[in-house]
């Protein structure tokens, strides 16, 4: 290698300033992040590396330089637009000034997290009939070493690098043709890619996946609907309806690193709003599932809404927690569940807590000591339908709460929404749409919503904060006592973390589908939201010079 | 979108007039099992835009009438489902040809139970409609009226018969939601009336433009459109009902009635 030295004692000085410029501004080409990183991602708050930021699911940042005292003065610092029409799902990753985000139609990008300018694009060539059920969304990376991670609407897997967008190895997990496809966010856990499938109203059999980061060589497969004669198959009277029975799993799960155990959840039984030809509880469909992340075995699994017709998937970011329970100190899975109620479990072994409604809610008398719902007689679709709180889109769905440990409260998007359920069996057809039957919003019964402030120790809802339309943005908890939220009219929200007071607003231009991140870039905090096809970075002015 | 499918979807379009007078030759006779068949699969396919029953939603329109602005055949009714309509909320749908003609069994079985002709005249409901009825003083057709109440130049492509007695007798019956030709993911408006209180205690009647958590853009009942932050407004109040006025026996015959059904029920969209 050829090596310049200065020849003069300037040039030295210059030299020496252009190295310290280099080592204070400058961003390497790829990131690096290792299983290190990812099992302490708290300790490096400057940087976004995972889909909830931590392993335990709470979004929640330790940055404060933005906080309850000056958020009200937050502006937008820069809007990338996607060139590619719908909207984005995404979470973003941020490492060491490098966001990564992926858009609509497998498409992707690498930015500039001072500027939005783009660094490198990724496209991935899809095939015409893709069989995804609500849009073409992709709901972000996944990153370790120099290798970030996407799952594609065509059900392939894919390893880019980080530092070009180039392809290292594709690989198919299944058919999309049948109607299988990836919306979710990778999560690398112990040097494993984890993938969960969508497909839930296409009859596909769910499955959630683990693949070796250095060849794409699949490391174990978990079939959310059991094969024949296995544990859990007896909740499938029906063969034949076991074999396109749905559970999908496409929301990213976490992972408690102590107890070695990676928490799942799953999507509807289909199809979702009829049971004429599905008789039995239909597991693990709407469960969250502890599998081994070495194996895939299974350790234990709960399920929340057993025989469902509403199609109340649990895939809800099941969030990991310790804290006493009637005076005993607990490991705790909590979520705030589609079918309206608040779920409280001990991770260790998936025992039922207690649960209590967190929305309004008309088809479930109580959740018995079992955790399992006593349902009310008059709640099933029916021909001329039926109406039944919370709607299908659910009291929540699978929009990101957030977890403070500051306040020690849960922050979940609410939908306040009752659908009449409409029954009239569908033939299933391989590849095609199969969900049942349909349902419509209620007539004359205006939407709307709340963030609410659950506290997990008692399922009790210490505030909420109204919004005017039912939402599909979720929420990031900060150390500046805040709380961030993304409406369906497209504000981003600030409101204290403490009391649910509105602390500030800005119109993006678009609803929102996405929850928001937070980061740091020399010295600056940014909070990121994803709005229609746009991205927007906010952050506090700087002090006039 | 290649140009060779974009052309294609062209020339159905333009020859689906011609196809009208057609009989398709794999049309099946209608059998109560594939109309139940249809039935459920036009539920799950169809049922979101164009209602449960068929009748009609706020971004499509009815389709029991069996008169169609794209084509009344099957063959274009099965060109219309399998490939869209350019130009129109209409999507291809990922069903085969089996299923579809099953969904057009299903419809020309609601067809059967609509038949319900159409009494009046529809030039003497024009006049009323312009005249005597102030109809034109709210609704527009044709770029003429006012902007206050739905625009009915394709009303009777959207909704059937019964739909619009009801709207006239019964106007608080349904409120229609206001058409949005982009989904923007939230919620249209509905035709409502909303009584708005300022923070200077001026009252004002109308209906919502948009609304979110924290403004609302509002016409009033001049036609004067407004902005305002809801921290500057004392009251928001939905009334949970229509503007419009009932037309009662006293106000509109029944002969009267039916020749304003008549008129509009011939409004599909043409210029005349």
């Amino acid at each position: 290698m050829i090596r310049l030295r200065p020849s003069s004692p300037l040039l030295y000085l210059l030299y020496f300033l252009n190295l310290l410029y280099l080592a204070t501004n400058a961003i390497p080409v790829s990131a690096q992040v290792s299983n290190d990183q990812l099992l302490n991602s708290s300790a490096t708050p400057s940087n976004w590396l995972q889909y909830s930021a931590t392993y335990d699911g709470h979004r929640f940042s330790s940055l404060s330089q933005i906080n309850r005292d000056n958020v009200s003065h937050l502006a937008a610092q820069w809007i990338f637009q996607s060139p590619v029409p719908g909207f984005f799902e995404n979470s973003p990753l941020v490492v060491d000034g490098i966001m990564y985000v992926t858009a609509q139609d497998n498409t992707a990008f690498a930015l500039d997290a001072r500027t939005g300018r783009r660094l490198w694009s990724y496209k991935r060539a899809l095939p015409e009939k893709i069989r995804a059920c609500c849009g073409h969304t992709n709901r972000g990376f996944a990153i370790l070493g120099t290798r970030l991670f996407l799952a594609t609407l065509d059900a392939h897997v894919v390893a880019l690098d980080a530092g070009s967008g180039n392809v290292l190895w594709d690989v198919q997990a299944a058919d999309y043709a049948q109607g299988y496809a990836f919306t979710v966010a990778p999560l690398v856990v112990k040097n494993k890619i984890i993938v969960g499938v969508s497909g839930g109203e296409y009859g596909i059999r769910g499955f959630i996946d683990a693949y070796d980061p250095e060849t794409g060589k699949r490391a174990w497969r978990f079939h959310t609907v059991p094969a024949p004669g296995e544990p859990g198959s007896d909740s499938w009277p029906d063969a034949d309806s076991a074999a396109r029975g749905g559970a999908p799993a496409w929301v990213t799960g976490t992972y408690d690193p102590q107890l070695d155990l990676l928490y799942w959840p799953t999507g509807n039984p289909s199809p979702s709003d009829d049971g004429s030809r599905r008789k039995g509880e239909n597991l693990y469909s709407n469960s969250v599932v502890a599998v081994h992340p070495d194996t895939g075995k299974l350790q234990w699994y709960f399920q929340f809404t057993p025989f469902d017709l509403h199609d109340w998937d649990a895939t809800e970011v099941p969030v990991l927690l310790d804290a006493e329970i009637e005076g005993q100190p607990r490991k705790l899975l909590i979520q705030a569940n589609r079918n309206g109620f608040f779920y409280v479990l001990d991770r260790t072994n998936g025992k039922f807590l207690f649960a209590k409604p967190y929305a309004a809610q008309n088809w479930a008398k109580a959740i018995d000591s079992a955790g399992k719902p006593i349902v009310l007689p008059n709640a099933a679709p029916s021909e001329e339908g039926v109406r039944v709180c919370p709607g299908a889109a659910g009291a929540t769905n699978w929009m990101s709460p957030a977890y403070s440990p500051q306040s020690g409260l849960l922050y979940v998007t609410v939908r306040e929404q009752c659908d009449l359920f409409y029954a009239h069996p569908q033939p299933f057809v391989t590849g095609r749409l199969y969900v049942g039957s349909t349902y419509m919003p209620a007539a004359k019964e205006k939407d709307w919503a709340a963030v609410r402030a659950i506290d997990p120790k008692n399922g009790d809802v210490r505030w909420e904060y109204k919004e005017f339309s039912a939402p599909w943005g979720g929420n990031l908890a900060t150390a500046g006592h805040l709380v961030f939220t993304g409406d369906l009219d497209g504000y981003l929200i600030a409101l204290d973390a403490d009391t649910g007071k509105h602390l500030w607003h800005m119109q993006t231009g678009a609803a929102i589908y996405a929850a928001p991140i937070a980061y740091q870039l020399n010295g600056k905090q940014y909070i990121a939201i994803s709005a229609g096809t746009t991205l927007v970075a906010f952050a506090l002015p700087e002090a006039p010079h | 979108m290649n140009f060779a499918y974009l052309f294609f979807l062209i020339t159905l379009t333009f020859a689906s007039p011609i196809s009208r007078q057609e009989k398709s030759a794999s049309v099946p006779a209608p059998n109560p099992q594939a109309i139940e068949s249809g039935k459920s699969n036009f539920r799950v396919n169809c049922s979101y835009c164009h209602g449960i029953d068929a009748n009609g939603g706020f971004r499509a329109p009815s389709l029991v009438s069996g008169h169609f602005s794209h084509g009344d055949s099957d063959d274009a009714m099965l060109s219309n489902i399998l490939h869209g309509i350019p130009g129109t909320a209409m999507p291809a749908n990922d069903i085969d040809e089996p299923t579809a003609r099953e969904i057009i069994a299903y419809l020309r079985s609601l067809q059967k139970a609509s038949q319900s002709s159409a009494a009046g005249n529809p030039e003497a409901g024009r006049k009323l409609f312009f005249g005597a009825a102030a109809c034109a003083q709210c609704h527009m057709v044709q770029g003429v009226g006012g902007h206050f109440g739905p625009d009915l130049s394709r009303v009777g492509a959207m909704r059937p018969r019964e739909y619009l007695v009801e709207s006239i007798r019964e106007p608080d019956a349904q409120l229609s939601e206001r058409f949005v030709a982009i989904d923007f993911g939230t919620n249209p408006p509905s035709y409502e009336l909303v009584t708005i209180t300022t923070g200077q205690g001026t009252l004002f009647s109308g209906v919502v433009l948009n609304e979110d958590t924290f403004s609302i853009q509002f016409m009033d009942d001049r036609e004067k459109i407004h902005s305002w932050q809801k921290s500057e407004l004392k009251s928001v109040v939905h009334e949970k009902r229509s503007p419009m006025p009932k037309y009662t026996k006293q106000q509109i015959s029944d002969a009267q009635l039916d020749d304003l059904v008549a008129f509009l029920t011939s409004l599909r969209g043409d210029s005349k």
